[in-house]
């Protein structure tokens, strides 16, 4: 067809559909509606027209716009789209996280050799401890006081609760955001942390204070290594891509191991509010029983596991 | 990266597995789109601190609490109410005439729109690094609600060419459209002139009969719209 005559035979169904956009924000009929949606159907096809034999014309520059237009106005948010968040951490988060299993087992592993070590120097050679952890907390060791109780208590819970859990949050994104660089960023956060948490243990034994250190730490100590951990684990993906990027260009498969190691992140913020949240109320608390702050502590970490590797049928049906 | 790869990315399948291009919104308006937003809600935080102020006790632990979670209260219900108010769009959006829809063109549910606003504080830092790689432009609160952000469309009037000479194909067309469009907004005079007898001068040559009786002289662009039946909105 030629354009002036494409022009002239279907310009009176564009002007409708204009006019039906602007007249449905004020809302409109059933019937109305209908009518609207034969207009969408149309201007669509004739878009497709357009697009593929006058492309640049303002014809159909104008049909994209209206295109467009039309599918905001007339498609609403997806059927599952309610349940968008649901989906989220009951199919996509756990695949991811699946998926991702055997790095997040390397980064544990790099840890626990960390700690292994950190504990082997510090009791070693104590005078490394105070290397570690600055000469204040020390001191306070020798007067019998840890670090943790004064952490606390000068700020109120409100805010120190939210200080931690940026803090927990922002030692999580180096690890999966330092990745890029070939991975050093993820090993190191985690060898570090593990080697502070070994030292710190191995200090304490010094005092004999590793059972206050134990309490302190059992309420929220094994989902914040958790949760570290998976974080590296996502940043060791996006490294492997780095330097394994296999037969696809590069950028390509790092941006699939970003968006991959990202869902696994989204999916761990909500569990690092949980864990600030337990850090500033259950943890620093001299009233509640260690036996209760390590019941605490197992139980999150097992509804952590289990909600991460939730096995969902649907999964496999489902894209 | 080939050009089909972007094709895929930046388009949806609409009704009838027809492709639609969206126009994302590039970092660049999005941040302009926020900074707006955030003097608004400068505003209102003001607002809430004289009100916190002249009515609450300050020294109360519980104030204090109150006075945080007010700051989050309309940090996040500025922008989650005013989307979903109106449907996809923050004062600052409108201002920069931006929308927000989900990855299918629709328009978003309230509860896309709780979420993507949810994460707004860690958007802060990250978004925008996130939005730069992103070939959709989103950010942690867009991928997490599934939705993206584009460019409304500009009501301004179009011009369509109602004859068409032989052998012109979308490139003429589309050329002289534009031209035709921007012509009475052209400040220099003698480049337009020059333009308009360069396109008057290919209908010489092409079709002279839609030139014939037409003063192409005293105004070149008068003719050239009469010559193509030009139709406007």
């Amino acid at each position: 067809m030629d354009y002036a005559r494409f022009v002239r035979l279907r310009r009176p169904v564009w002007e409708k559909f204009e006019a039906q956009l602007t007249a449905a924000r004020k809302g409109m009929s059933h019937a109305e509606l209908e009518e609207m949606a034969l207009c969408y159907r149309q201007v669509l096809h004739d878009h497709a027209l357009s697009a593929a034999r006058y492309p640049g014309t303002a014809a159909a520059r104008r049909l994209r716009e209206l295109a467009v237009d039309g599918t905001r106005a007339l498609v609403g948010g997806r059927a599952e789209g309610s349940g968008g968040l649901v989906a989220f951490f009951t199919r996509t988060f756990p695949r991811a996280f699946r998926r991702q299993l055997p790095l997040t087992g390397i980064a544990l592993a790099l840890f626990l050799l960390a700690a292994l070590w950190g504990l082997a120097i510090t009791v070693l050679r104590p005078g490394l401890g105070i290397a570690f952890l600055g000469p204040e907390a020390v001191s306070g060791l020798a007067e019998g006081k840890l670090w943790t109780d004064s952490l606390v208590s000068t700020v109120p819970p409100a805010i120190s609760s939210s200080a931690i859990a940026t803090n927990n949050i922002s030692v999580a994104l180096s690890a999966w955001s330092g990745g890029i660089l070939a991975g050093v960023v993820p090993i190191y956060v985690v060898l570090l942390n593990g080697l502070l948490l070994g030292s710190i243990l191995g200090l304490t034994l010094q005092y004999s204070m590793a059972g206050e250190l134990l309490a302190f730490i059992s309420a929220h100590g094994l989902l914040e290594i958790s949760l570290i951990l998976v974080a590296a684990g996502a940043g060791l993906g996006i490294g492997r891509a780095v330097v394994l990027a296999g037969d696809r260009p590069r950028s390509l498969a790092v941006r699939e191991a970003a968006q991959e190691a990202l869902t696994v992140l989204l999916g761990c913020v909500p569990w690092f509010v949980v864990l600030a949240l337990v850090e500033v109320l259950i943890s620093p608390s001299h009233s509640l029983p260690a036996s209760f702050k390590l019941a605490v502590g197992l139980s999150l970490e097992i509804l952590f596991l289990t909600l991460a590797t939730l096995p969902n049928r649907s999964l496999d049906t489902q894209t | 990266m080939s050009g089909e790869a972007l094709d895929d990315r930046e388009s949806i399948l609409g009704l009838d597995n027809i492709r639609l291009e969206l126009p994302i919104a590039g970092v660049g308006s999005r941040t302009l789109a926020v900074c707006l937003d955030y003097l608004v809600l400068a505003l209102l935080l003001i607002a809430w601190f004289i009100v916190w102020g002249l009515v609450l006790p300050a020294a109360e632990t519980w104030a204090i609490v109150a006075l945080i979670v007010g700051i989050f209260a309309l940090e996040w219900g500025y922008f989650a109410v005013s989307e979903i108010v109106s449907r996809g769009q923050t004062i600052g959006k409108r201002a920069t005439r931006l929308r927000v829809i989900t990855a299918e063109g629709g328009t978003p549910t309230a509860g896309a729109f709780l979420a993507r606003n949810l994460v707004r504080s860690l958007d802060l830092v990250f978004g925008i690094p996130l939005m730069a790689i992103d070939p959709l432009a989103r950010r942690l609160g867009d991928r997490l609600a599934g939705t993206l952000v584009v460019h409304e469309r500009q009501e301004v009037a179009t011009l369509l060419i109602g004859r068409v000479p032989p052998g012109w194909g979308p490139r003429e067309l589309a050329v002289v459209e534009s031209f035709l469009a921007r012509a009475r907004g052209f400040d220099d005079s003698v480049r337009t002139y020059e333009m308009a007898d360069r396109i008057l001068e290919r209908l010489r040559r092409d079709a002279p009969e839609l030139l014939a009786g037409l003063d192409t002289r005293s105004d070149p662009i008068a003719a050239i719209r009469q010559a193509l039946q030009v139709v406007e909105d």
